[in-house]
């Protein structure tokens, strides 16, 4: 390959375009000759500055916000196309004349149903235009502990509520069983409960932790500007039709097929709310105009699958102020949310995706915690991620790939986890006098998951055969029950919302086709003994974990330039 | 359809308002990403590119070369940055807050310095490089896209690299930084 040949081909090979051929003579070439390889570098390094660039911005939205303006622009100058519109609606220049706005622009494209639909939902916005407050309580399909915006078809429903003190001054809270984040006016703070690490925004932020979709509904008149926008821009179909509710009053129903874009084998395709392909259901009453539920189905080979309802929505009603306060646990673990530039930070800067996810399991191997941090945004490593990852073996690193959703890279890795000794608390003191399990401990007896029975464990139609298994006998069969994935025999020993988070990490690993028996790690269950201080028995147990096979999460950080570990482990 | 910027602006002056959306979502980040080595913070940046977006939207009659659109929304953001620095400044408060970004900003020239040097390309390179970068398709989604044979969409890029790394060497060249978006008053 001559050197006008190589410069004809830099950018093909900079974007991976290359044929294995026409790559090993560039590479061939670029190693004689210095000054194709500087322009090589040239290339490389300005289309790095883009990409950081693309990513630092892969979140800003401001279409619909503008375009609110712009037609109210428009609107101020009276055209006959706004007095018209004003004739027929009576809206004036009040909170609902963002969405009076953007129907405006659904007449200019959309057919007579769906202008008609924007209009209810116009309504809508209006009856609730002078909220000072909104609660509502929905049921989502997620695991109980995963990011807000966590979306599972294969999990049962999980109770999620908000709170929405909009006047005199903003305020949130999003709770689900085992995640909570509270804005309050100066911080944002978020917990998760079962592993009691919380991380703080030390501002008020309008959304936070992945609860932007939550508080999109809870805000009517933004709905309406995203819904329209979204619609607008990208051709989703809107509907509209009359149904009549439980009490008897007419309902108007508007139904919006809501395209995320992503192709069908896009890897996030469906995971989250913003990835997902959904067809979104709002139920206002006719009457007062307000909206009343909410149902949210996912489309999926299998069908729709009805992964969100909210039915329980309470308008300016007040709202106990200890609604605000977030009570951490005494030994929370804060998470710093913020790489640092290291000495060597170069080093760590120019790897690939591939090699990053090495490294890092590497110093996980070796237990190199400081090491293991430099590819963390959250620091410092837990205890729970210590004792999982710590010592494990790299049996495989793939190759990254993306998804269309976001800028992170995603590493197919396969690893084993070392055999762990762990303890699981059981009691009886319950009315079913059976044992259940109500904690998991780590080898040195420290806590490392309060499994809280909100109700107690129900008496059983055949409870007596439970009521004599010792408590060894009783994780034994939690543990065989969990093997066979029978989610009803594992309820009978734990409590609901972690049979739930099961069933979640089993249909993530379904969608990646895996088999999911090979990952349930093998137990072999030990003795047990009786600690009067906490009036409970502790059995043991050695847990070999299979092969872990996943697809790792990298995220590059700005400041930095480094790899950082987003999720997949 | 994917309309050019000099046919979206004509159909908005026609009488189209909506399809100034395109505009916005078309160059949306690519601004914001220049405002945000100007301000404060993301918010700033965010209501300084709005503002920016609905100046340009009523001073659409006024641009006399519609294929130069961004380059002209730049100057129309420089201005508004400028305004919310200053509006800053006679807030005590938010002086203080002021005080602690004006280096930082200087610092960050370099950054602001891509999208107007993109800004700076023809058109057709211009929307490559957005599409690849700030819509983050990849090379195949963008020549689909666009209609292109894959090969046309590796050579256009190619084409636009060297073009943005000659203005951004002569932009690194120039004397005065600061003076920036003075280069996009109104035409």
């Amino acid at each position: 390959m001559n050197c006008a040949e190589c410069r004809d081909n830099l950018v093909a090979c900079a974007e991976g375009l290359l044929e294995r051929e026409p790559l090993l003579e560039l590479q061939a070439h670029l190693k004689t000759c210095a000054d194709c390889a500087a322009e090589f570098r040239a290339v490389t390094n300005l289309q790095q500055r883009l990409v950081v660039r693309g990513q630092a911005t892969a979140e800003v939205s401001i279409v619909g916000p503008v375009m609110r303006r712009v037609l109210q622009k428009k609107k101020e100058k009276e055209s006959v196309m706004s007095k018209i519109f004003k004739y027929r609606w009576g809206f004036g220049l009040s909170a609902a004349a963002g969405a009076a706005a953007i129907i405006l622009i659904t007449f200019l494209v959309f057919p007579k149903t769906a202008a008609t639909a924007a209009e209810v939902m116009a309504r809508g916005a209006q009856a609730v235009a002078k909220l000072t407050s909104i609660h509502f309580r929905g049921e989502l399909r997620t695991s109980p502990q995963d990011n807000f915006s966590y979306i599972n078809a294969d999990c049962s429903f999980c109770t999620i509520e908000l709170w929405e003190q909009f006047e005199p001054d903003l305020k949130w809270r999003i709770e689900k069983p085992l995640r909570v984040a509270v804005m309050d006016g100066d911080s944002t703070t978020s917990l998760i409960k079962n592993g009691d690490v919380a991380a703080k925004i030390p501002k008020a932020s309008i959304n936070a932790f992945d609860s932007g979709w939550l508080q999109q509904i809870a805000n009517l008149s933004n709905t309406i500007t995203n819904e329209l926008t979204n619609a607008l821009a990208k051709g989703w179909k809107m509907n509209l039709t009359e149904g009549t509710g439980t009490n008897g009053r007419t309902e108007d129903i508007v139904t919006i097929e809501a395209k995320s874009g992503l192709p069908a084998d896009d890897y996030l395709k469906n995971q989250f709310f913003e990835t997902a392909d959904t067809r979104r259901v709002y139920v206002f009453d006719d009457q007062t105009e307000k909206l009343e539920s909410v149902k949210i189905y996912l489309h999926t080979d299998a069908g729709d699958i009805l992964i969100f309802k909210l039915d329980q929505i309470d308008y300016n009603q007040p709202i106990d102020p200890s609604v605000w306060k977030l009570n951490l646990p005494a030994d929370v673990s804060w998470y710093q949310n913020e790489m640092q530039k290291l000495p060597d930070n170069e080093k760590y800067a120019s790897m690939t995706a591939e090699q990053a996810t090495r490294a890092f399991f590497e110093a996980c191997s070796q237990e190199n915690w400081s090491e293991a941090e430099k590819f963390l945004r959250e620091s410092p490593v837990d205890y729970l991620t210590k004792q999982y990852l710590g010592g494990l073996e790299i049996i495989s690193i793939g190759t990254a790939f993306t998804s269309k959703a976001g800028p992170d890279q995603f590493v197919p890795y396969e690893i084993r986890l070392r055999p762990q000794e762990f303890y699981l608390r059981v009691s009886n003191d319950n009315p079913a006098k059976r044992y259940v399990i109500t904690g998991v401990y780590d080898s040195k007896l420290q806590l490392l998951q309060e499994l809280k029975w909100t109700n107690a464990p129900p008496i059983l139609p055949d409870n007596d055969a439970y009521s004599k298994l010792s408590p060894a006998e009783a994780v034994r069969d939690y543990f065989a029950a969990q093997s066979r994935l029978d989610w009803d025999e594992m309820r009978k020993f734990t409590p609901e919302y972690d049979v739930e988070s099961d069933q979640a990490e089993i249909g993530a690993a379904r969608k990646e086709g895996l088999d999911v028996h090979k990952l349930i790690p093998s137990r072999e269950v030990g003795d047990a003994f009786w600690s009067a201080e906490q009036s409970a028995w502790f059995v043991k147990y050695i847990e070999t974990a299979g092969i872990k096979k996943m697809n790792l999460a990298l995220g590059k950080d700005k400041p930095t330039g480094r790899w950082f570990v987003d999720g997949g482990w | 359809m994917d309309l050019t910027d000099r046919e979206c602006i004509e159909r908005c002056r026609d009488g189209h308002p909506e399809d100034f959306g395109r505009l916005v979502d078309r160059y949306q980040k690519p601004l914001f990403s220049w405002l945000a080595g100007r301000v404060k913070d993301g918010q700033q940046a965010e209501e300084a590119a709005q503002e920016s977006f609905v100046r340009a939207f009523t001073s659409l009659k006024k641009l006399r070369k519609p294929e130069s659109f961004y380059s002209w929304l730049l100057g129309i953001a420089g201005r508004v940055a400028k305004e919310q620095f200053r509006s800053e400044e006679h807030s005590r408060r938010e002086r203080e807050a002021a005080e602690a970004i004006a280096p930082d900003a200087t610092s960050r020239d370099e950054d602001y310095q891509l999208e107007e040097a993109i800004a700076a390309l023809p058109e057709s390179h211009r929307q490559m490089i957005l599409l690849r970068y700030y819509e983050g398709l990849s090379c195949q989604e963008v020549a689909t896209r666009l209609g292109l044979p894959l090969g046309t969409v590796t050579k256009t890029l190619s084409r636009a690299y060297a073009l943005l790394r000659q203005e951004l060497a002569a932009r690194e060249n120039a004397e005065s930084k600061i003076n920036k978006p003075e280069n996009y008053e109104l035409r």
